[in-house]
């Protein structure tokens, strides 16, 4: 006799699986927009190391919603048309569900006008200026209300700095930062001597170092783009002999131990740095050594962000059920998750708090911790949201 | 005095870069657009001698050769057919920076990569701290440009090198391989400049598209300066000057326009420039 | 020989004779305009926003192409006037908002803007005198100085961020690729119909002989300056369109890196054919777009070296390496009628004298190749200007016929001073001037020679090819003695020597000339042309009553047709008069023979 139930029952079991390998089949996939080449280039590695591998943690524990994650890698030349291009490319071409990116000012503000047409949700996951909003995106990354406080407070009180010089790139970070931290001198009383721009892609700082060295001011603050004009200033600066304290609000920790004892002395202020002692830094940074060997990169400030940003996603996903863009944006203000940096959740107007380190590099090229600041507060940066 | 350094230092820089320019300018009548890239092409040199950790200095020669060994190439390939075609010859040598940059892309990453400098540290000149570097490269310049003059006014190579620049014609027909004196200077220039390029390195960064802002520079003084090394010095002294006034009391962004822009004037009213005569 | 050649050009691809019809260019047209009508339903949304913007950036390739295909002035700084365009875009939308007003308002800026640059930039580098190289050495510091200009325009122009996120037309993509492909055709048929038409071929004159373009009264550097700042408004527009398109201005559009572009585009398309430089840049913008993120390195890679194998050994292009199976040439035009013009009449002994220089010097320096020369002619004469080599013949007529040539001493031609002027001036004060080389412009054909020869008396057509060519009645015979007027459509470097040297002479005296200078007309000729020439030469003078001057090395031709003889020896005048007296005397012939330098005589 054939037992119809039997069968019936071979019946679903075959065609769950057919159903199951269709869906599984059917990628989620992640745009990820980085200057590889251009002022960015420096530390665009490291971030295309740390996106491979949460992609690749997160499809070793089954994906989101059982679908694996496809990353989309696309070059937005560190600048206002790569990025349109590569936007355009990522939201048309590519058709990617969310894009995760670490990109210059200038890219993201050249950026954000596809992302709003192409309605995709978009985590932006580099430090910058603040007050940038946009419906559909979320930051990760600290702002200068976050970062740039701790610097000016320890140079006034731990090294009596009274005159301030401030560096900087021709764009809205560069000016967005300094016009920040010009207030807030003047707000504890110090008073800025100095104040010189250069375009984001030059790197020749020598007329603007003899203008440092006629001033003579107690300290020097910088923010530059992230990766040659920074290294460039700092080469010159420790070439021409100028001594000076000096914080710079735009370095990261890969790059200060790339410039050994070019750096010496220097103060940054950071979110994350490898030596922060907890176990998800510890597992992190085993994870990565793990899977690039001798090519890893130090992780920071730029990279590791943009991991975490990974999971938050993840998680906004997994709440709502779907990758439907509206209900992940609803979404991705109630998810945290806690990666090397902490405890992260974006839901102060877009933006989150952070535990910020004050730290100098020393004469060995390690960066030693001063100061730390728990769940520093972005303040208001989009009202609206 | 550090202004006197800062001057004299940016315009020892603008005739190291300048001279291999000027040399083929000078004999072939052409603009060697390919200059920017050959710069570059020296910067990755400098790169190399750092990753292989070898002495800072054996870059220099290094890069000297190897910018004879491609300026060979390019003379026997591509400038050949088009010494009719000068508009067409600059073009050409576009193309080739294109090449080149491209190459150097495939080979090394498009990331901005550094170098380590010979002679970091600092001097004490006149009681005043300045970068070591950078005084090394004035004095660079100086033997740079006396080892150029002796070379065309000194040597047999030299006069016939002259004579073609004066009257290509006539000195063919004295005898004179014309042919062989453009080979010799084009691929001279194209050592020159790739030494120009490992020599600017330390100062900054390097990446693909590095000569690029320094070409038109250079175009700009050696059209100004007409034929000889000492005329280029002298105007790379004088514009130099003017880069940095503008650099210091406006911006730096003007100032890096000044050359450009105070060169075109220079020809527009004066099309000799600094030659004499 | 001043003589600045640029190379034989390609673009110039006609058959002698023939009005053949090659169809592979009209398909392509064709098939172009169907793509621009059916794109929205063939194309999706990334590949229409790469073709709109590709659109834009080919209406600058076909503006670069009319300046440097078929004008000859190579620019590497197109980009500028686009990158203003654009900028007029965005500064005028951030700032000012978006509305009706506004957007009038920054075409209007876009247009003035570059073309006023243009203007600025033409009379820096167009100008009596100056190099190609110094134009375009120009051309390059220009995008340079645009980029940095909008760099150290802080938070105003953005910097290096560029201007993004202000509002812009509302348009659907679809709308956008009608309105740029759209503007694209329109600037590609008003180009079309300008650069085939009569004006058109002054531009290719101009590219193949400026000095005989000088020499025909024609203003060059005035022609230039208008088309650069006349091309410059256009790609403010096209900038202006790309800028609202976009959303995002940044200063690479008015860069150098593009402006380099431009030229590869037009070099690979075809340069001086405008549908080339249309097809290469939109080819090349979509296979970038769709390449750079796959094969970032050998795209460029083989785009560069696709570039200098063109330059070298494809100068024409490549697309229409392409299409030549399919038969490249369009319609090479219909060969005009000729027709007499009336000349008007000049008598003998009224009106003023045709030649009068008084006390002319020429000097380099030290040496004096000229020296108190007092030489009149009036209209009607034939003077044989003779002497031995090295005497300053060929510098006593460039003194003649170009105001600064001389160091001192007074020249009028018909009266009027010619002062310092160009040759242009001169020309119109009523001088054509043969010159010993066949002066001519090579791609044109016959008929567009003779054409641009009467351009200051009959202004060429601006759109149009004018079915008749009308010419006086001295060039006619001419043209019909030497039987060029069955060989109107031919291309003027297929001709023969002695061909191209009447071809010259028709030029010159379609100008309708009161005072011609031919430089040794007779060298090269056979037996048969020279008769022909000796007989033209007497018809003018004395039928037509044209002052004429002829330096002559033939002897026997002079004492044939001349009516007078001037002796120049070391850059004096020793000795004026009949044939015969000259040739006779004493002092004439131990200046031939070099037995022992000439005494000073005074000639009358």
């Amino acid at each position: 006799m054939i037992n119809i139930k039997k069968i019936a029952q071979a019946g679903m079991v075959g065609l769950t699986l057919l159903s199951s390998q269709v869906l599984a089949e059917d990628p989620i996939k992640i745009g990820v927009a980085v200057g590889l080449s251009g002022a960015n280039s420096v530390v665009a590695p490291g971030v295309v190391q740390s996106s491979e591998l949460a992609v690749s943690q997160i499809n070793a524990s089954g994906g989101i919603l059982g679908r694996q994650v496809e990353l989309e890698i696309v070059d937005d030349a560190s600048g206002a048309v790569g990025a349109q291009q590569a936007f355009n490319t990522l939201i048309l071409r590519q058709n990617v569900d969310a894009i995760i990116a670490m990109e210059t000012s200038a890219a993201r503000n050249a950026a954000l006008p596809v992302v709003s047409r192409g309605k995709v949700p978009y985590i932006y996951t580099s430090f910058y200026e603040g007050k940038s909003c946009n419906k559909w995106m979320y930051v990760n990354g600290w702002v200068p209300e976050q970062q740039v406080t701790p610097v000016v407070d320890y140079l006034s009180e731990n090294e009596g700095a009274k005159t301030f010089f401030l560096v900087g790139n021709d764009y809205s970070f560069g000016r967005g930062m300094l016009g920040f931290t010009k207030d807030y001198i003047e707000e504890v009383g110090g008073k800025v001597v100095g104040e010189e721009y250069l375009p984001i892609d030059s790197s020749n700082w020598t007329s603007i170092i003899s203008k440092i060295r006629s001033v003579k001011p107690d300290a020097l603050i910088s923010a530059t783009a992230g990766g040659a004009p920074n290294v460039s200033l700092i080469k010159q600066l420790k070439s021409s002999g100028l001594s000076v304290h000096y914080g710079n609000l735009a370095v990261d920790e890969g790059t200060a131990r790339t410039l050994g004892d070019d750096a010496t002395g220097m103060y940054m202020s950071a979110s994350y740095l490898t030596s922060i002692d907890s176990p998800e830094n510890q597992a992190f940074k085993q994870a990565l050594k793990e899977k690039f060997g001798d090519d890893m990169k130090t992780p920071n400030e730029l990279s590791v962000p943009q991991y975490e940003a990974f999971f938050l996603y993840k998680a906004a996903v997994e709440k709502v059920g779907s990758t439907d863009s509206a209900k992940v944006i609803e979404a991705l203000d109630d998810v945290s998750y806690t990666g090397p940096r902490g405890a992260i959740q974006m839901n102060k107007s877009r933006h989150t708090p952070i535990t910020m380190r004050l730290a100098q590099v020393q004469a060995d090229g390690s960066i030693k911790i001063l100061e730390t600041f728990a769940n520093v507060q972005p303040n208001d940066q989009c009202p609206q949201y | 005095m550090a202004l006197l350094l800062d001057w004299l230092s940016t315009a020892g820089i603008l005739f190291i870069v300048a001279s291999g320019l000027l040399m083929i300018f000078g004999v072939m009548k052409i603009i060697n657009f390919a200059h920017g890239a050959l710069l570059t092409l020296g910067g990755y040199t400098a790169y190399v001698v750092t990753q292989l950790d070898l002495a800072p200095w054996l870059s220099w020669p290094l890069a000297l050769f190897t910018g004879i060994l491609v300026g060979m190439l390019i003379e026997q390939f591509v400038m050949r057919p088009l010494y009719k075609r000068p508009l067409d010859a600059i073009l050409a040598t576009w193309g080739l920076s294109i090449i080149i940059g491209q190459l150097i892309v495939m080979t090394f990453g498009r990331e901005v990569k550094f170098a380590d400098t010979p002679l970091p540290g600092t001097w004490s000149v006149a009681g005043m701290d300045y970068s070591a570097y950078r005084l090394l490269l004035i004095l660079v310049a100086v033997v740079l440009c006396a080892a150029l003059t002796a070379l065309l006014s000194g040597t047999r190579f030299g006069v016939k090198t002259r004579a073609v620049i004066m009257n290509e014609q006539l000195a063919s027909a004295l005898g004179i391989n014309a042919g062989r004196i453009r080979f010799i200077t084009f691929s001279l220039g194209a050592g020159l400049g790739t030494l120009a390029g490992t020599l600017i390195t330390p100062l900054s960064s390097l990446d693909p598209a590095m000569g690029i802002p320094w070409l038109v520079t250079a175009f700009m003084l050696v059209m100004v300066s007409g034929h000889s090394m000492l005329s280029l010095m002298v105007t790379c002294v004088v514009l130099g000057a003017c880069q940095m006034l503008v650099s210091t009391y406006t911006t730096p962004v003007l100032g890096g326009l000044s050359i450009a822009v105070l060169s075109a004037l220079i020809l527009r009213i004066r099309p000799k420039g600094f030659a004499y005569g | 020989m001043d003589n600045v050649t640029v190379a034989a050009p390609a673009g110039a691809q006609h058959t002698a004779g023939t009005t053949k019809i090659g169809w592979g260019v009209p398909i392509l047209i064709a098939a172009g305009l169907a793509l621009l009508v059916l794109g929205p339903w063939l194309f999706g949304g990334y590949l229409l926003s790469i073709l709109i913007k590709a659109y834009f950036f080919a209406i600058l390739a076909v503006t670069v192409d009319i300046l440097w295909g078929y004008t000859g002035y190579l620019t590497f700084g197109h980009s500028a006037f686009f990158g203003i365009g654009a900028y007029a875009a965005g500064l005028m939308f951030l700032h000012q908002g978006f509305s009706g007003g506004t957007i009038a308002l920054g075409l209007v800026l876009a247009i003035v803007a570059s073309a006023a640059l243009g203007g600025l930039v033409g009379w820096l580098s167009f100008y009596r005198g100056a190099s190609p190289f110094f134009a375009t050495v120009i051309s390059l510091v220009l995008p340079i100085v645009a980029t940095q200009a909008l760099l150290s325009g802080g938070t105003w122009t953005g910097s290096s961020s560029g201007i993004t996120g202000y509002e812009t037309f509302a348009f659907s993509l679809e709308t956008w690729y009608w309105i740029s492909g759209g503007l694209m055709a329109v600037v590609g048929l008003v180009g079309w119909l300008i650069v085939r038409s009569d004006a058109g071929r002054l531009l290719t004159s101009i590219r193949d002989n400026e000095e005989r373009c000088s020499y025909l009264g024609i203003n060059v550097p005035r022609v230039k300056i208008i088309l650069l700042t006349a091309t410059a408004g256009v790609a403010g527009i096209a900038g202006f369109g790309y800028g609202s398109f976009s959303g995002v201005v940044a200063p690479e559009l008015a860069g150098f890196v593009l402006g380099t572009e431009l030229i590869i585009w037009v070099a690979l398309g075809g340069r001086g054919t405008l549908w080339g430089p249309m097809i290469g840049a939109i080819l090349i913008s979509v296979a970038t777009a769709y390449l750079s993120s796959s094969i970032p390195f050998a795209w460029q890679l083989i785009l560069g070296t696709a570039f200098v194998l063109v330059i070298v050994l494809l100068p024409q292009g490549l697309i229409p390496l392409l299409i030549k199976p399919f038969g490249l040439h369009g319609q090479a035009g219909k060969i005009p009628e000729l027709v007499e013009r009336a000349a008007p009449e000049t008598h003998a002994g009224t009106g003023p004298t045709a030649l009068d220089m008084q006390g002319v010097t020429k000097s380099f320096g030290s040496l004096n190749v000229l020296q108190g020369i007092n030489l009149n002619a009036e209209a009607g004469e034939l003077i044989g200007l003779i002497g031995p080599n090295g005497a300053g013949k060929s510098t006593l007529m460039r003194c003649m016929s170009d105001g600064a040539a001389r160091t001192a001493g007074s020249v009028h031609l018909c009266g009027r001073d010619i002062e310092r002027r160009p040759p242009e001036d001169c020309v119109r004060f009523g001088l054509g001037r043969k010159f010993q080389n066949a002066n001519i412009f090579e791609t044109l054909t016959v008929a567009e020679c003779l054409r641009m020869a009467g351009t200051t008396l009959e202004k060429p057509a601006l759109f149009r090819r004018q079915p008749q060519l009308a010419l006086p009645p001295y060039a006619l015979e001419v043209v019909r003695k030497t039987g060029l007027d069955a060989k109107l459509g031919t291309v003027a470097q297929d001709l023969s020597h002695g061909e191209q040297q009447a071809l010259e002479l028709a030029m010159v005296l379609g100008l309708q000339p009161k005072i011609v200078l031919l430089d040794e007309p007779t060298a090269g000729l056979t037996k048969t042309e020279r008769t022909q020439i000796g007989d033209v030469l007497s018809s003018l003078a004395h039928k037509y009553k044209l002052c004429c001057l002829l330096v002559e090395h033939d002897l026997d031709f002079v004492e044939e047709i001349a009516t007078r003889t001037v002796v120049l020896h070391q850059g004096e005048i020793v000795m004026q008069g009949s044939f015969q007296e000259v040739v006779n005397s004493d002092l004439v012939k131990t200046i031939y023979s070099g037995a022992h330098p000439a005494g000073h005589e005074e000639s009358n």
